[in-house]
């Protein structure tokens, strides 16, 4: 006992603070409790967190942290960190800018030099971003000095966006195709409305009369557009779609009109009081007048990073009974979008945070922009006539769809999105999973005229989102489409989802969740492991000899052991007349390897790898016998295609198959007169073989346009790039053939089909999936040619020699310098990369 | 060009505590060397991943359809047991690129497959033998001790159900009373 007393008093011994008694831990913990958050470390969590609380009023914090900063000025510490979470705020969580701005401008009230270093640090990373090229954060930080306007001297943040739009002007006028014009006009409509719910008054007419020049530029249709729309044109279907900027050039002359009412921005500064007696003095947002800060804007600027292409207005929730988003003749379409659509692109590196401020969406807006949150959809029917009625959640997953949506492709790999949709329901499962519901059912409405690539991308996700919420679906409500034939869109779509939620899962578990009506689309052959083995069956050609080559790969046997079954399959072919040997053999090997290989991927691949030689070497002798690869490794997988697919994925790699053998293959030999254009996983099969391609090339062209690449280098990486080029418009050319013969009715097999009228229900929609392939096929040759021809612009041209040796010092440096052009890319034969 | 000087909130891209942990203490371990080593100098290209939690059910395939949505997979390598060389609940996935990986960590990492939230941790690469588990039966250590029951990883802890011990011990507790 006398020991245990002691250690209460004694000074801490190193070790054996590890072994004390629990008594000593709570004596600790009382001590600790006493501790203090210091002043920078509380200014910190207050400036992160500014709006987040819908229980606290923001005009408090604001003032509060506006106080704290400019009363410890002369705290380095507390200033820089202030500066530097203000500027992070801006480019990382831009729903917050309105805020943060309204601290800034307490702040001018009170302590204008701290608002002089703010400005100047804003500007320097401003003129960086515009120099970049970077759109997207040099929007935000104008956004930003857009809510200060009032604090600067003259016409403040508008002789910027003058200045922008002659940049535009230049660009539109050297090419109707430029998309960097378009991007700095969205700037620029982005900007006004927050400049016009500032406190800064008298700037209507120059707002005005920039809007009354981007007119021009922002309504005439681009292009493009075409190319980035979600739904058919010839069909027009269920939503009109409007490029971004043409909307919002007509959303922000109605605000005009209407003397700048922007009823859903957050105007925090109006309800800020800091003296106590108000009366006495002049407003406290007419404080200290600042210059701009200076910026140079390049001419002509700089294309970022990111590819540009024309947006389009995409909502899921168009033509509801009631309105659960705003509709696109309210600007708060454009402005809530716009804003959420950067949070979420921005914040990609944790989605957890992304979608946190997404279901918060209501405390970044004006009080009663929307209903509270989690309001049933039916309740919408008891609010009154002139409350809004938008739903917080239906207007956050809307954004996210839209980039889940977005042609020709988002800015985040496609499963980022699927992420935020994931954590969303997680936060608020009950207020979210309705939202998606009508979501789903939009999109599932809308298959028919949707593009085909954002129908795969719809399939993959609701298939991935189920996996993770249980498989739970209402399948119940699609029960009377299961009539419709094989080939209809809907019907493609629920073979779809229910092959890819088994290919995460397994049959038996998703045959669980399905109603008595779907249990036929389960057949026998999903649940099997192991798929039967064709040779075993003694009526099957050549099946002593398919067995005899199964035993010997089992075995792992040489290639010289297993060479003469391979011959005699083929002298018993030659002697019934087949006019291909190799076509059986090949069947023979190749459904031996998928049977030995059955019990997973690393197995066939491993069986792949021991007879890599043999099959390598079909190809080169028959055309033919290559495509029967392909047949016997979907024929074995038939039950489960998605297997399927990814062996052949792999047979891809190892240049086992070429890409024209597998697009031949789906669009010649397996057209089935266009139904097989219907499965989505043909689809997803030709897109990734034609993906491997179309990435090989860009590989290539990256290797071609990097800095300090000289002859001879340049002249082979040329060579490369010019013939695997032709390679790439060779496969498109065979796939918009076929494919035109599709839409247009005149394939032969599809002309002999029942009467041959081409009458048939079936006959147009197989016409149909054919002008829905041909579009998406169309749009992607498109992309890559355009993604060529602009990297291309500023290649170093074929034939620059490298300067002379520089000094032997110098030559070091030169030697490990990026562009030596020691690439692996002009061996065209080898494969890409060999898993 | 957003990568900010204070990011405002947390990355899901960085390597685990796990992993950081791990490795400090086998820095100070080695008292002759002197040289600090960032623990995650070996990560800066790694574009392999750990992948933990999974059901000892859960399948290649499965494994593969999840984990391509990142990027392309190099390499698969499943977690066996070390004496039964069945799978034991986690693997090593590979891909081509580092960002590839990074975007998994982001994007995959804490989603559920086969109905299990999955964990996911850089690593600086597969090596032979990485493969086994480290536990004293077989498998991985955490499925050694464990007292709930998990029905994707074996039940109860090895340690308890292999020799009914825990039964053993428990009765034997109660005499003791």
């Amino acid at each position: 006992m006398a020991d245990h007393e002691r250690r209460h008093h004694g000074p801490p011994r190193g070790g054996q603070r590890k072994r004390r008694y629990r008594e000593d831990d709570d004596y600790d913990r009382r001590q600790r409790r006493r501790y203090e958050e210091p002043l920078v470390v509380k200014i910190r969590r207050q400036l992160l967190t500014i709006a987040e609380s819908a229980a606290r009023r923001v005009e408090d914090d604001v003032v509060i942290i506006a106080k704290s900063v400019a009363e410890n000025y002369e705290d380095e510490e507390v200033k820089h960190t202030f500066i530097d979470i203000v500027l992070s705020l801006v480019l990382e969580q831009p729903l917050k800018i309105p805020f943060v701005a309204a601290t800034v401008l307490v702040t001018n009230s009170l302590k204008p030099e701290l608002v002089s270093e703010v400005l100047k640090t804003t500007g320097e990373s401003l003129q960086n971003h515009i120099n970049a090229g970077a759109w997207r954060e040099a929007k935000l930080i104008l956004r930003f000095l857009g809510c200060l306007q009032c604090i600067f001297e003259g016409g403040g943040v508008f002789p910027v966006l003058e200045e922008l739009f002659g940049r535009a002007v230049d660009l539109q006028t050297a090419s109707s195709e430029d998309l960097i014009g378009l991007e700095l006009v969205k700037i620029i409509l982005f900007i006004i409305p927050y400049i016009m719910a500032s406190p800064a008054v008298g700037f209507e007419t120059q707002a005005a009369s920039l809007l009354e020049k981007t007119d021009i530029i922002a309504s005439t249709p681009h292009t493009l557009v075409d190319l980035v729309t979600p739904f058919g044109t010839e069909n027009s279907g269920p939503t009109a779609v409007q490029s971004v900027i043409s909307l919002m050039q007509s959303q922000l002359q109605q605000e005009a009109n209407n003397g700048w009412e922007l009823i859903c921005l957050p105007r925090t500064w109006k309800d800020i009081q800091i003296s106590e007696k108000p009366e006495e003095q002049k407003p406290w947002t007419e404080g200290t007048k600042h210059p701009f800060p200076e910026l140079t804007v390049p001419s002509p600027v700089q294309k970022g990073s990111r590819a540009i292409f024309p947006e389009i207005y995409l909502s899921v929730y168009a033509n509801q009974e009631f309105e659960t988003v705003p509709p696109t003749s309210n600007i708060a379409s454009s402005l809530l979008r716009d804003v959420l659509v950067d949070t979420i692109n921005i914040l990609d590196f944790n989605r957890i945070a992304a979608a946190k401020y997404l279901i918060d969406v209501d405390c970044y807006f004006a009080p009663h922009t929307f209903v509270k949150r989690a309001t049933p959809f039916d309740k919408l029917r008891d609010i009154p006539g002139d409350h809004a009625t938008w739903k917080p959640e239906d207007v956050a997953v809307d954004a996210v769809f839209s980039q889940l949506f977005q042609l020709p492709s988002p800015g985040h790999k496609l499963v980022y999105y699927h992420s935020v949709l994931t954590e969303c329901c997680k936060i608020g499962p009950a207020a979210i999973a309705p939202s998606l519901g009508r979501a789903i059912r939009f999109l599932y409405r809308s298959l028919e005229t949707i593009d085909l690539d954002l129908s795969q991308r719809f399939l993959d996700w609701f298939a991935h989102h189920l996996s993770n919420f249980g498989f739970t679906w209402k399948w119940s409500e699609w029960i009377e489409d299961l009539d419709s034939p094989a080939v209809h869109p809907r019907m493609a779509f629920i073979n779809g989802a229910l092959d890819k939620e088994i290919r995460l899962s397994f049959a038996q578990r998703i045959r669980g969740t399905l109603p008595d009506q779907y249990q036929d689309l389960i057949t026998e052959e999903k649940e099997k492991d192991t798929p039967d083995f064709k040779y075993s069956l003694d009526t099957t050609p050549y099946a002593n000899e398919g067995k005899e080559i199964m035993q010997l790969i089992r075995k792992k046997a040489t290639d010289d052991e297993i060479e003469p079954f391979i011959t005699a399959i083929e002298e018993q072919a030659k002697s019934l007349g087949v006019e291909d040997p190799m076509i059986p053999s090949t069947d023979a090997l190749v459904t031996a390897i998928c049977f030995v290989g059955s019990k997973s991927l690393s197995h066939v691949l491993s069986c792949i790898e021991r007879n890599k030689e043999r099959l390598l070497s079909i190809g080169p002798k028959s055309p033919i016998a290559r495509r029967q690869i392909v047949t016997s490794v979907m024929e074995y997988w038939a039950g489960q295609p998605g297997i399927g697919i990814n062996i052949i994925d792999k047979l891809l790699n190892y240049t086992i198959l070429t890409p024209l053998s597998v697009v031949e293959w789906v669009l010649i030999d397996k057209l089935e007169a266009g139904a097989t254009l219907s499965k989505a996983h043909v689809y997803e099969m030709i897109s990734g073989t034609v993906g491997k391609v179309t990435n090989r090339l860009r590989q290539i062209v990256g290797a071609r346009t990097q800095a300090g690449l000289y002859e001879p280098q340049l002249s082979v990486l040329d060579e490369t790039l010019n013939r695997e080029r032709g390679d790439m418009q060779a496969l498109f050319k065979v796939i918009e053939d076929s494919l035109v013969s599709v839409a247009a009715g005149s394939h032969d097999e599809l002309m002999e089909r029942g009467d041959g009228s081409g009458n048939l229900p079936e006959d147009e929609i197989l016409r149909q999936w054919g002008h829905r392939w041909l579009r998406v096929f169309r749009r992607k040759l498109g992309v890559e040619e355009s993604f060529i021809v602009e990297a291309m612009a500023s290649a170093t041209p074929v034939g620059t020699e490298a300067p002379p040796p520089p000094s032997p010092r110098e030559e070091h440096s030169m030697a490990n310098a990026p562009g030596d052009g020691d690439i692996d890319v002009a061996d065209a034969d080898g494969p890409i990369e060999i898993s | 060009m957003t990568a900010t000087l204070f990011p405002t909130v947390d990355r899901l891209d960085r390597p685990s505590a796990y992993y950081v942990g791990k490795n400090k203490r086998r820095k100070y371990s080695q008292d002759d060397t002197n040289i600090v080593e960032d623990p995650n100098d070996n990560l800066r290209n790694a574009t392999t991943l750990y992948v933990g939690n999974l059901s000892f059910y859960t399948t290649e395939e499965q494994i593969h359809e999840l984990f391509a949505k990142c990027g392309e997979i190099k390499r698969l390598v499943m977690g066996l047991d070390r004496f039964n060389k069945t799978p034991c609940g986690f693997c090593f996935v590979e891909y081509y690129t580092h960002q590839d990986a990074l975007d998994c960590l982001k994007y995959v990492g804490g989603t559920k497959l086969d109905e299990r939230i999955i964990r996911t941790d850089l690593d600086p690469g597969f090596e032979e033998g990485r493969q086994y588990g480290r536990g004293k039966s077989g498998g991985q250590v955490r499925d050694e001790y464990r007292e709930e029951y998990d029905p994707g990883r074996g039940g109860y802890g090895r340690a308890y159900a292999e020799s009914d011990q825990r039964q053993k011990e428990e009765e034997e507790y109660g005499k003791g009373r």
